[in-house]
């Protein structure tokens, strides 16, 4: 339990340096240890499995003994600093430096005290271990996330990631099993090939409200292609070329009208959801509705139990998985992804630097056109029959994806490194709450009261005074 | 002669001619503080409203416009609600206006089912306040929490959008007594409009006061604005609390619209709205963003879907529907971009000018569309004979349509339509009193024409002597008219009650007799 590469990082290592006394460091072993005596006898008395109260001993001491060694080191490192001067005492010293933090915890203590005693069957061992675990979470991320003030957002990401899925793995029975993270993988490939586009466009300081209905285009229409009796490879080539043709159109109407990208991507969006269901209810009866049946291949690439070369996973958290990787390494050491950076920061250093911004913008479209329809026809596979409104949830998801995982929408922030860790926060968080047996409304509610402080974390415009 | 020969005069002169020029300058820019990006919703506003009258001329009757307003009102209000924002900057486009009204809406509902709230007053109050109170956290959230407020809107679209179901999961519940009959959208005079007019009143009360020029500064460019002094706090805490006011007449409207609770419609209101606010010329951006445009916005997108409900496209309506919402939508967007080159063309655009040549159109295209062609023999022949009432007039327009029409007496039709044969007492009643409204709004239109003009030319020569001419022309013909009033006063004893004047009161009887027609 060496804190050396941790302290490595702070502003003034030698003070930090100074081992705890003995007096604090028995104070500590101490104090973990009721802790894990009280969390083993409630786990006797909750009648848990033997092995999960060990495991969930072990962790609580570990994670008890390096947080006091760390926390309270951090404290003396302050202490330390204002033993010289005459200042105010060391109590007021952190309460005025810790006054929201410790204020948050005060609450969420309360708030459990609160809960315990006003629900009955609440005060068990699952709700004590998970608070701990929230509070770990949280006074870590509070405490670590200075070391990383390039990479904030994803750091936040992993904490809650890691914090939800250990709470929900411990109180949701089911939840850390294989079919489940399947399940979770599953629709995080969806909502992650959907927020591809989103997460370029952004970084250009763009917006495409028009995903959904490309989404739903592409699923209605590859349906319909096939039903004409066009080869299903050919029907797809054909569905991605013509998403990739919306984006363009896209990328052209909007690249004069920046400013209003939302509006007109939104605009063309009802254009093409319209013109799509007109093409496809063309000479059938049925309006809107079309049949036909889906190959085998197709449900295979995304259907829960389809295999990727005999391995038990769908093909399509594969293909989300290869994607993720030629972005997250293509925007780093590529030509285009430096300039599609360079001109999200600055368009006119940018263009200074011969970056042809139309090019740029309409590529970053055509991109997002290019995997709405892949979404689109992967969702065709998975639910096996079209439906136009397959992708409205994606109109705010892919947005709410991006904006969590901390690509700015100003442009230039970010990358899609940070979208795959906001599409896994929401989908792990959505399949948290569907084990809690929340419906869908109380979903979306705490997704959209969730959002607004994960944000505020590490999204924080600076006041107007120091912009002047 | 002196200043001629002398340099430094001339200097002076031409100094001051400078300071003048510059000064004329300024004073012209006030003067034409019109905002050219009206041209493109007044265009679309009267294209679409001449098709409309010209595809179904039921729009154009009492009740056509009665429910035209009920169902536009709240669309209108919601726009108004994300105007209010959008100026203040930032890319406040508020996504969470959609849930917002819906929350209000079946809270309303819920608290009106247990008996907390029902009268007018607490209803009114309710709804404003439960807006402006979003509102008012949305706002401190912006400032204080420094998060884009894009972000927060989506953060409130989400959690309200699920709430409003938790609230009311399925439609239902009774919309308070006082409203119920709101919705009916019979007449239109509907307290309805009177919220409306009264919203679009306040506004331009608001728009007076050097707050909205601070809202505006602040909008266009925040740290010019934080530069200058302007106390950007309070000025965005009052963009969004006038946002949440309207938010709730918006709320109020769309209850009496649909008379009851409705958890998901009112969601619906959030792409609509902000739809109609870049249709009606707002620029996102902040900054620039006017009352008229956000009506006239909102007025497009209700007589887009008008003019296609009259096509019929069988199975595929509400796709092209779509399709067409859409395509106007960017085609309208990609037209402001000609605004500029306008502007350069025509540097002292007047929309009020441009409104009234227009509206003067389409008041034409509107009469042409509601007018009687086949009663026009009919018509003729009555004036000839001079025997039948405007009562069986109605009555026999019908078979007239069916039988061939007899000889026409051409100087008689062409009168026919605008004096109509016998004028019984009732529609000459009704025509004296519409006659004076009738003449005064067109002595209204004119001075205000004029009064435009005046401005422009008083800022460019700085001479008034026109305008004093106007007022004193007016004042010459209010005097007149006052007279020939005192001797017509005693023609007509009794006017009819004020009920009977609605919609096409100015018209004459053959319009109102084929416009019931139409509407058969």
């Amino acid at each position: 339990m060496t804190d050396a590469p941790i302290s490595a990082g702070r502003d003034t290592p030698k003070e930090h340096n100074t081992p705890l006394g003995l007096g604090a460091r028995i104070l500590g072993l101490v104090a973990g240890l009721i802790l894990t005596g009280i969390g083993v006898v409630m786990g006797f008395l909750n009648d848990a499995s033997v092995q999960i109260i060990i495991l969930a001993a072990i962790a609580t001491l570990t994670l008890w003994l390096w947080a006091w060694q760390y926390i309270l080191g951090q404290f003396r490192g302050i202490a330390t600093d204002h033993e010289n001067d005459h200042g105010p005492g060391p109590i007021r010293q952190l309460w005025s430096t810790y006054r929201w933090p410790l204020i948050g915890l005060a609450a969420i203590l309360a708030l459990f005290a609160i809960l315990s005693f006003t629900v009955p069957g609440f005060f068990s061992v699952w709700n004590v271990i998970s608070l701990i675990i929230l509070l770990v979470i949280l006074v870590l991320t509070r405490v670590l996330s200075r070391q990383f003030q390039q990479n904030r957002s994803a750091f936040i990401g992993i904490m809650v990631l890691v914090g939800l899925f250990s709470i929900g793995a411990m109180n949701i029975d089911g939840f850390a099993s294989g079919t489940n993270i399947r399940s979770m993988l599953l629709f995080a490939a969806f909502l992650g090939l959907a927020s591809v586009g989103q997460t370029l466009v952004s970084l250009l300081g763009g917006l495409d409200l028009s995903i959904p209905f490309v989404i739903g285009g592409a699923n209605v229409g590859l349906l319909y292609l096939i039903s004409l009796g066009v080869p299903p490879w050919l029907a797809m080539c054909i569905v991605l070329a013509i998403g990739a043709a919306l984006g363009v159109i896209n990328g052209l109407l909007s690249f004069k009208l920046q400013g209003q990208a939302l509006i007109v991507t939104l605009g063309t969006g009802f254009a093409i959801a319209g013109g799509v269901q007109i093409i496809t209810s063309i000479g059938t009866a049925f309006s809107g509705n079309v049949f036909g049946t889906v190959p085998g291949w197709l449900s295979n690439l995304s259907s829960m139990n389809g295999t990727t070369f005999g391995l038990g996973f769908p093909p399509a958290i594969a293909i989300w998985v290869a994607v993720a990787i030629i972005l997250i390494v293509g925007m780093r050491v590529t030509v285009y992804g430096r300039h599609l950076y360079a001109l999200g920061v600055n368009r006119t250093s940018a263009s200074r630097v011969m970056v042809s911004e139309i090019r740029y913008w309409v590529s970053a479209y055509a991109l997002s056109g290019f995997f709405a329809a892949l979404t689109g026809a992967l969702l065709l596979g998975w639910s096996g029959g079209g439906f136009i409104g397959v992708g409205d949830q994606y109109l705010f998801l892919t947005l709410a994806a991006v904006v969590v995982g901390g690509t700015s929408l100003l442009g230039g922030q970010g990358g899609y490194g940070f979208t795959v860790i906001g599409v896994l926060v929401l989908q792990v968080l959505s399949s948290f709450l569907v084990g809690l047996g929340l419906n869908f409304q109380w979903q979306q509610f705490i997704f959209g009261l969730l959002i607004l402080p994960m944000v505020a974390l590490y999204a924080r415009s600076p006041h107007i005074r120091t912009q002047v | 002669m002196r200043a001629a020969g002398n340099p430094v005069i001339e200097g002076v002169a031409t100094d001051m001619a400078a300071s003048q020029a510059a000064g004329e300058e300024k004073l012209a820019a006030r003067a034409g503080r019109s905002n050219p990006f009206l041209l493109m919703p007044i265009t679309l506003f009267f294209a679409l409203l001449m098709l409309a009258s010209l595809r179904s001329p039921s729009l154009m009757t009492s009740f056509g416009i009665g429910s035209a307003i009920i169902v536009v009102a709240p669309l209108m209000l919601a726009t108004f609600a994300l105007m209010a924002s959008v100026i203040a900057g930032r890319v406040t486009v508020d996504l969470s206006i959609g849930p917002l009204i819906g929350f209000i809406n079946v809270t309303l509902i819920q608290l009106h089912g247990l008996g907390i709230i029902g009268s007018p007053i607490t209803v009114f109050l309710y709804a404003i306040a439960a807006g402006a109170l979003y509102q008012f956290i949305f706002a401190l959230i912006v400032i204080y929490v420094r998060v884009q407020p894009i972000i927060v809107s989506l953060s409130g679209f989400l959690a309200l959008s699920g709430i409003n179901l938790v609230i009311l999961p399925r439609p239902g519940g009774l919309a308070p007594e006082f409203m119920q009959e709101w919705g009916f959208g019979i007449t239109i005079f509907s307290p309805i409009l009177f919220i409306v007019l009264a919203a679009i009143a306040l506004w331009l009360l608001f728009t007076a006061t050097a707050f909205y020029t601070h809202l505006r500064l602040m909008g266009s460019d925040e740290r010019a604005a934080y530069t200058s002094g302007v106390p950007i706090v309070p000025v965005r805490i009052g963009a969004h609390l006038i946002s949440g006011a309207f938010a709730g007449l918006a709320a109020i409207c769309f209850t009496a619209l649909i008379s009851s609770g409705d958890p998901s419609q009112g969601t619906t209101y959030t792409l609509i709205a902000v739809t109609a606010l870049v249709l009606g010329g707002a620029s996102l951006a902040g900054g620039r963003a006017g009352i008229f445009g956000s009506a006239l916005g909102a007025l497009n997108l209700y007589l887009i879907t008008f003019v296609l409900s009259t096509f019929n496209f069988g199975a595929v309506q509400s796709f092209v529907t779509d399709l067409a919402y859409g395509s106007i939508l960017v085609i309208s967007l990609l037209l402001t971009l000609l605004v500029p080159f306008i502007q350069r063309r025509i540097p002292n655009f007047s929309p009020l000018l441009y409104f009234v040549v227009f509206s003067v159109v389409s008041v034409g295209v509107i009469l042409h569309s509601g007018f009687n062609y086949r009663g026009l023999p009919e018509v003729g022949a009555q004036i000839a004979t001079e025997q039948v009432a405007t009562e069986q007039l109605s009555e026999e327009t019908a078979p007239a349509a069916i039988s061939p029409p007899g000889p026409l007496a051409l100087p008689a039709a062409l009168n026919g339509p605008l004096e109509v044969g016998a004028v019984d007492a009732e529609t000459q009643a009704l025509r004296d009193l519409a006659g004076p409204l009738v003449l005064s709004a067109i002595l209204l239109i004119v001075i205000a024409v004029f009064l435009r003009i005046t401005i422009a030319e008083a800022g460019q020569r700085r001479n008034i002597g026109m305008g004093v001419g106007v007022v004193a022309a007016g004042l010459v013909l209010l005097i007149a008219w006052f007279m020939t009033q005192a001797n017509a006063g005693s023609v007509h004893a009794n006017p009819p009650a004020l009920t009977t004047i609605h919609g096409a009161a100015a018209e004459d009887a053959p319009h109102e007799v084929s416009l019931q027609e139409a509407t058969r």
